[in-house]
């Protein structure tokens, strides 16, 4: 319950919570295999994209579910950085609206699973 | 939302794989709507991460959109085409061409295109341009000039007028054998080059050229192909070298090798390689004519070696002017000359050789201090095929003393082998 958005040891905390702990987190996770295929996808994050966990897990997420983040800022940083912890200001494009969140890329060679937590940001703001 | 039908997602997906940035928003610059790669393409270049402000996130862009979206007062059309800016980070240059729409309701639609390759390759066409421009005006010594596939010249340049005084109403759209001397104007030659320059890639020719005010110069061409996309040939591009000089050192050169520096004659070297060409297999055998002064000691000592010389120049001028520049006539030896007269039959070489005789006998050599009688004893031997050239030298040498024997100022015909 007490894993905040900047939590220092997020990824290793977040591999430990059932998938109810998960539905309970203000933030949204979206956790992935190595490869890129969505294997949690929280209470949170399904709110703020509007899609079902249903209609998400199990597909490629940067290729499929996101294509917004199939990019040099996002996709590649979790392809060629075997250990990752960087948070970045980005505007996601969900149908074409533009939606500013602020991202924090987590990987780790000690984790089964990759992490995208979102938060929504104020316009401009910090 | 999952149960929106397919229709909304397929139009999602399209816009999202469309290979250009997409930014709607209104008068006051608030962005409704943007597909990922204007995202991707703007958020780079954005101070604060702000993608809320359209006039805001292109201002890296376009400082001056706002001004120009409100100047901008039609209900549609094209506010900004197709605007060239630098975007991208120092570490990563990109060039973005950036076209606003004004569509209906007071909407803009911004299209963002990363061009930079596209501008790489414009860079890359203008340098070779200005490049090839800068070679076909101040090469000095060349022409280059390009034609079509049937050998006409499609372009001109200020090399033209350098290396032949040629202008462009003067050339453009003719063959380029319109350089050629009139006598060398063979449509089949030029197919002929044009077809070995398609299969091989290029070919070269060496000729004397004209320029359009009239003299000749020597001319080195090489014409290459100039392939299509598709590998077909659709021209050629032709670079002429003004190589007079060249071949004037090397005729000179060639000169001096072959001939014999006191009467202009062969020497023996070359005398011996032509008399071998006029016996190869297929030819129609020789006549050869061994000529000797009679008495050129007696010359030599009563006159002086200066007046000898004299006579054999004159010898030579003789059966020159009787015989032909065509014909061959090698200074043997020191008052001893050979002469390859063409396989006309024995009568006609016999009516030659006894010409030369009598007309040099009738004709005295004007020398310092009166006039010197001259005659010549001649061998004449028919060569038969297969002949070494060493065995007609032999059979007209056996001639010639004969005929010195004989009383010398006559013709002997050698015996058949």
């Amino acid at each position: 319950m007490g894993i905040s958005f900047a939590e220092p040891n997020a990824i290793r905390l977040l591999g430990a919570l059932t998938e109810t702990e998960m539905d309970e987190l203000p933030t949204g996770v979206i956790g992935m295999s190595q490869d890129g295929i969505v294997v949690v996808y929280n209470r949170a994050e399904a709110e703020l994209s509007r899609l079902t966990p249903a209609r998400v897990l199990g597909r490629h997420f940067f290729g499929n579910v996101a294509p917004c983040t199939n990019n040099h800022l996002i996709a590649q940083r979790f392809e060629t950085e075997p250990e990752l912890d960087a948070t970045l200001d980005y505007v996601f494009t969900l149908r074409m609206a533009p939606t500013p969140v602020r991202l924090r890329l987590l990987r780790s060679a000690a984790e089964p699973l990759m992490y995208l937590l979102v938060e929504r940001r104020r316009p401009g703001g910090k | 939302m999952e149960n929106e039908p397919d229709a909304l997602e397929a139009l999602t997906d399209f816009l999202y794989i469309i290979p250009v940035g997409l930014v709607q928003f209104r008068m006051d610059g608030t962005i409704l709507l943007a597909n990922p790669l204007a995202v991707q393409l703007l958020l780079p270049l954005i101070p604060n991460n702000d993608f809320t402000d359209a006039f805001s996130a292109l201002a890296p862009l376009a400082p001056d959109l706002a001004r120009r979206v409100h100047a901008f007062s039609h209900t549609s059309g094209l506010v900004l085409d197709h605007l060239r800016c630098d975007g991208g980070t120092s570490a990563e240059p990109h060039t973005l061409s950036l076209t606003v729409h004004r569509t209906y309701g007071g909407l803009n639609l911004a299209v963002l295109e990363d061009v930079t390759r596209l501008e790489g390759q414009e860079r890359q066409l203008e340098a070779d341009r200005l490049r090839f421009r800068a070679i076909f005006e101040h090469v000095r010594d060349y022409a280059i000039f390009t034609v079509d596939a049937q050998g006409k010249i499609d372009s001109w340049n200020p090399s033209l007028r350098r290396f032949g005084g040629w202008s462009a109403a003067d050339v453009m759209g003719k063959t380029f054998d319109l350089f050629f001397p009139p006598e060398h104007h063979d449509p089949a030659e030029l197919a002929e080059l044009l077809t070995l320059a398609t299969r091989t890639g290029s070919a070269e020719i060496e000729g004397w050229r004209i320029r359009e005010d009239g003299p000749v110069f020597w001319a080195n061409s090489v014409v290459t192909a100039l392939p299509d996309s598709d590998g077909a040939v659709r021209g050629f591009v032709i670079v002429s070298r003004d190589m007079t000089v060249r071949k004037r050192m090397e005729d000179e050169l060639r000169r001096l090798a072959t001939t014999d520096p006191l009467t202009g004659a062969s020497n023996r070297r070359n005398g011996l390689a032509r008399l071998a060409e006029a016996l190869r297999p297929g030819a129609e055998p020789p006549a050869v004519m061994m000529l000797d002064v009679d008495h050129f000691k007696l010359i030599n000592d009563q006159h002086g070696h200066a007046m000898g010389d004299l006579v054999l120049c004159s010898i030579v001028l003789a059966c020159r002017k009787l015989l032909g520049e065509g014909v061959p006539v090698v200074r043997w030896g020191g008052e001893e000359f050979l002469v390859i007269l063409p396989g006309t039959g024995m009568e006609a070489a016999l009516a030659m050789a006894e010409s030369i005789r009598a007309t040099l006998a009738a004709t005295p050599v004007d020398a310092v201090g009166g006039e010197i009688r001259v005659s010549v004893s001649v061998g004449l031997a028919m060569a038969a095929p297969g002949d070494t050239p060493e065995a007609v030298i032999n059979r007209a040498d056996a001639a010639l003393y004969a005929a010195k024997r004989g009383g010398r100022n006559r013709v002997e015909l050698a015996p058949p082998p």
